[in-house]
């Protein structure tokens, strides 16, 4: 009894000395709370999640806005695995493919206490139709979601709800292979039905995740605090998804990537979205490589596209030449050493990926295909967007166009505003332009269904912008998109990658090497770098 | 008519014209020749950018050279190092070639672009100080001639320009007509022309010239010279542009100098905020944008074309401000007494004037 009296004691004495630690806010595995701030070179597309469509705004969106499925919050290619978010599992697939079952957890809520309900889904889906978003074309498969696209009237037929019991029937029109990892990215995260269908980036929707948007102020930063909800609700329902470490996240855009490494170098910023300026890349990296620094492999492509429905590129020889005339190895220098070359659609990384290049340079090769293509436009306008090594890599191709003989005129749009300008076709002189793609998903489909399939041409926020329209390609790209991937799929892939490159609706020249660059205050081992979402604000933690 | 009217310790006799009078302070205001001097240098600087282009360095403005390699002293260079670090001023060592070396990771002749730069923003600055001139005086016109509504409606819309800061104003017009240009009527001006930051700089820097020109009509129609052109039957046209016209000349060139330099130095803030002369041409804003982004590796970038926007700012100022004082030497008075500077108590025109040096 003495005896058990002595062990209670000690008990008690390490018990009390953990709760005063974490009284400290310090424990052997680092600081919890605690503001953390952040900078970006711009401001993301949107802070909408039915809206935005760059790396930028998922990054920013992810921990705020959760779909019934997500991705493990993970580095490398665990995370790419696709886990449950606001469902309870996985779907069950059903009806050769074409019925995705799933269930939504209960007690869920929104941050503004309001209950997350099953019939919250079909309403999140309608306004991402209603909205005309570039994430369209991922879903326009869901029976009735066509007609819904034409009439935005009338809901959506192929998804029924049941809020008592929280099932999700979703049906679709064929199977799509690529419709679980769809599921998971922003587009189909849950917001409250009534939510209204117009851009909420000034006043970003109430959140299911760890933390909600309390104050976005467009082209200037946005504020995220603790979601109270999660405390509340969401966080025990959902333990598969982490909490976050701190309790604020203040975000700034800093215009200039030069003042961001100095505030990050100075701790007056914690991170910065995006990699040094090329000008300070290497110092950066032999600086602070392994303690504040660390490269960052994307699985991107960055390319030049060229509007395949008018002249002068709607002649092969013309967009051959211009494959031929771009050198990759002048755009690696361009990028000091944040790029490496490809020439091809799909990057490194990506499954099917097979390297090959059908156009090395060559500039009497690409000289002699302009003399037999003659073409009689030769006035063109080049698009691209003002960051700095972008906007260098388009005066390069511009002058490229010059050197073979074309009368090209260099457009340089603010990067905040540069897709919804290149994605509205009515833009006049879609002639030809810069463009990056990084992954949604881990799924090859996801570079040539977006990009390059005729189906995904839209008036607005279109992200087919050589509005390339083969329809054998088309029908191999649905195909494919059907089945589950498998070897023999990504072999296909690979072909498709190839087949699409003989058509050259692309100059691509390269993927891009980023990198995760933080303040001293930072535990950089503990920050993830996702291949999706790049890097996760959750797992940010103080020293 | 009523001419300038004459300083009188300057007169030298009947055959005097007030342009003569003028012409011969200038000469004597040495400080004022010697930034006409360096003005007019520079302008022969830019003229002459297609010669260097084309028999010293041998490229054009906006020519990249990334991969290239050039041999300096029997030594290879690289015109960016694979790090993305521009080349830095050669001077003679590649014979002429990339003087002032290369301008980013895109490795186009710097001392080339400088030349082509200067020469975008010279025309930018005289063409806008032009379009200013122009629309400021004859709004300054019919609105102190006329008055009544014709000066209020006038003054209004000036008023409404005038809330504007300056630089906002062009931005938001900059950005608005970015991208579609701007159609008026048959005449269409693409997003990208040099025009577009011209006509934005001319018609926003109008009401700086107008309300003061607009002040003087107000007081000249009420001169005597006036009201005998009246008298004889002249219409309002004929009063506004034959009689108070010339009686603005010297007002309206010493504006139009102060205003190529306010105009190249809007230009310059429009192009380095993105919104003026559209990349890949320069101008000395664009110019120190671009060097704004290697100013650590690379500093020269931004300094060079920073201190010849300087230069030729400042020597178009202190060039104008002489041509006033030897144009409208009561200006000068009226300056100096308002800066109490006639607390000395020199009565006459020339004694201030000696001041004034």
């Amino acid at each position: 009894m003495r005896k058990l009296g002595s062990v209670l004691l000690v008990l008690a004495l390490v018990a009390a000395s953990a709760v005063g630690l974490a009284a400290c806010g310090t424990s052997s595995s680092g600081k919890e709370g605690g503001t953390l701030t952040g900078s970006y070179a711009s401001f993301p597309d949107y802070l909408d999640p039915q809206l935005s469509y760059t790396s930028e705004g998922w990054t920013a969106l992810w921990n705020s806005y959760t779909p019934l499925l997500s991705f493990a919050h993970a580095s490398g290619k665990a995370g790419s695995k696709v886990i449950p978010g606001l469902a309870t599992a996985m779907p069950k697939i059903s009806n050769g493919g074409k019925t995705y079952t799933l269930f939504l957890r209960k007690g869920l809520k929104y941050s503004d206490g309001t209950p997350v309900k099953a019939s919250d889904f079909p309403a999140t889906v309608e306004r991402l139709f209603k909205l005309n978003s570039g994430g369209v074309p991922f879903y326009t498969s869901i029976v009735g979601a066509e007609k819904f696209a034409e009439t935005k009237q009338g809901g959506i037929s192929g998804i029924k709800t049941n809020d008592k019991t929280g099932e999700i029937v979703i049906d679709l029109e064929k199977p799509r292979g690529t419709f679980t990892d769809e599921l998971a990215i922003p587009f189909l995260a849950l917001v409250p039905k009534g939510t209204p269908a117009k851009n909420l980036t000034a006043d970003p929707p109430p959140a299911t995740g760890p933390y909600e948007i309390t104050n976005s102020e467009p082209g200037r930063g946005w504020t995220y605090e603790r979601n109270p909800a999660w405390a509340s609700a969401n966080g025990k329902l959902m333990p598969q998804l982490p909490g976050g470490h701190v309790n604020k996240i203040d975000i700034s855009v800093i215009r200039n990537d030069s003042t961001q490494v100095n505030e990050v170098e100075q701790g007056k910023t914690d991170w910065m979205q995006g990699p040094p300026p090329p000008d300070r890349y290497q110092e950066v990296k032999s600086k602070y490589e392994g303690t504040q620094f660390r490269v960052e492999s994307t699985v991107s492509t960055y390319y030049f596209w060229m509007n395949m429905k008018q002249a002068p590129f709607d002649d092969l020889k013309v967009r051959e030449a211009v494959n031929y005339a771009i050198d990759p190895r002048a755009l690696e220098r361009i990028y000091a050493g944040s790029l490496a070359a490809t020439h091809q659609i799909l990057p490194p990384g990506m499954p099917g990926y097979e390297k090959f290049d059908l156009y090395p340079h060559n500039m009497a090769k690409a000289e002699q295909l302009i003399k037999e293509a003659n073409p009689s436009d030769r006035n063109i306008t080049v698009w691209g967007d003002n960051e700095p090594e972008n906007s260098e890599a388009t005066q390069y191709y511009q002058d490229v166009l010059n050197k073979l003989g074309f009368n090209a005129k260099f457009k340089e749009i603010n990067a905040d505003n540069y897709y919804s300008i290149i994605g509205n076709v009515n833009t006049p002189d879609l002639d030809t332009g810069w463009f990056d793609w990084f992954e949604d998903y881990p799924h090859p489909n996801d570079f040539f269904q977006p990009l390059l399939s005729g189906e995904s041409i839209a008036p607005t926020n279109n992200s087919n912008f050589s509005q390339t329209d083969i329809p054998e390609l088309n029908a191999k790209i649905t195909r494919l998109g059907e089945e589950p991937l498998g070897a023999k799929q990504e072999a296909e892939y690979a072909e498709l990658d190839k087949e699409f490159m003989e058509h050259a609706p692309w100059a691509p020249y390269g993927t891009r090497i980023i990198s995760t660059f933080v303040s001293s205050a930072i535990d950089l081992d503990k920050v993830i770098f996702n291949p999706t979402f790049e890097d996760d604000l959750t797992s940010f933690q103080f020293k | 008519m009523a001419g300038v009217p004459a300083d009188p310790n300057l007169a030298a006799g009947p055959a005097s014209s007030p342009w003569r009078l003028a012409l011969r302070r200038l000469r004597r205001n040495r400080v004022a020749l010697g930034f006409l001097g360096l003005f007019v240098a520079i302008v022969v600087f830019v003229i002459a950018a297609p010669l260097w282009a084309d028999h010293v360095a041998h490229t054009g403005p906006n020519a990249t050279h990334t991969l290239e390699r050039i041999t300096v002293g029997g030594e290879k260079r690289d015109v960016v190092n694979p790090e993305g670090k521009p080349l830095g001023p050669q001077w003679f060592g590649a014979g002429g070639k990339f003087f002032l070396g290369a301008d980013s990771r895109l490795g186009r002749d710097e001392m080339v672009r400088l030349m082509y730069g200067g020469r975008t923003s010279l025309i930018i600055g005289v063409v806008s100080a032009l379009i200013t001139t122009l629309l400021a005086t004859v709004l300054g016109l019919l609105s102190g001639y006329y008055r009544g509504w014709t000066d209020s409606v006038i003054s209004r819309a000036m008023d409404v320009l005038w809330a504007f800061p300056v630089l906002l104003l062009a931005i938001a017009l900059g950005v608005s007509l970015a991208i579609g240009g701007l159609k008026i009527g048959p005449v269409e001006i693409s997003g990208g022309s040099i025009w577009i930051p011209i006509l934005i700089i001319g018609f926003v820097s109008t009401p700086y010239m107008a309300r003061p020109l607009r002040g003087e009509v107000l007081s000249l129609r009420e001169k005597e010279f006036v009201e005998a052109a009246v008298a004889q039957g002249a219409g309002s046209m004929r009063v506004m542009f034959a009689e108070l016209l010339p009686n603005l000349w010297s007002t309206i060139i010493v504006f139009f100098t102060l205003n190529i330099a306010g105009n190249m130095l809007l230009e310059a803030g429009l192009s380095y905020l993105g919104v003026g002369v559209q990349p890949p041409n320069s101008s000395w804003g664009t110019m120190i944008a671009t060097g704004n982004d290697l100013i650590t590796s690379a500093p020269l970038l931004t300094i060079i074309p920073g201190t010849m926007i300087l230069l030729t700012v400042l020597s178009l100022n202190v060039f104008g401000d002489g041509l006033r004082d030897a144009l409208d030497p009561k200006s000068k008075v009226r300056f100096e007494a308002h800066a109490g500077v006639a607390a000395t108590g020199a009565a006459g025109t020339e004694g201030l004037e000696e001041l004034g040096r």
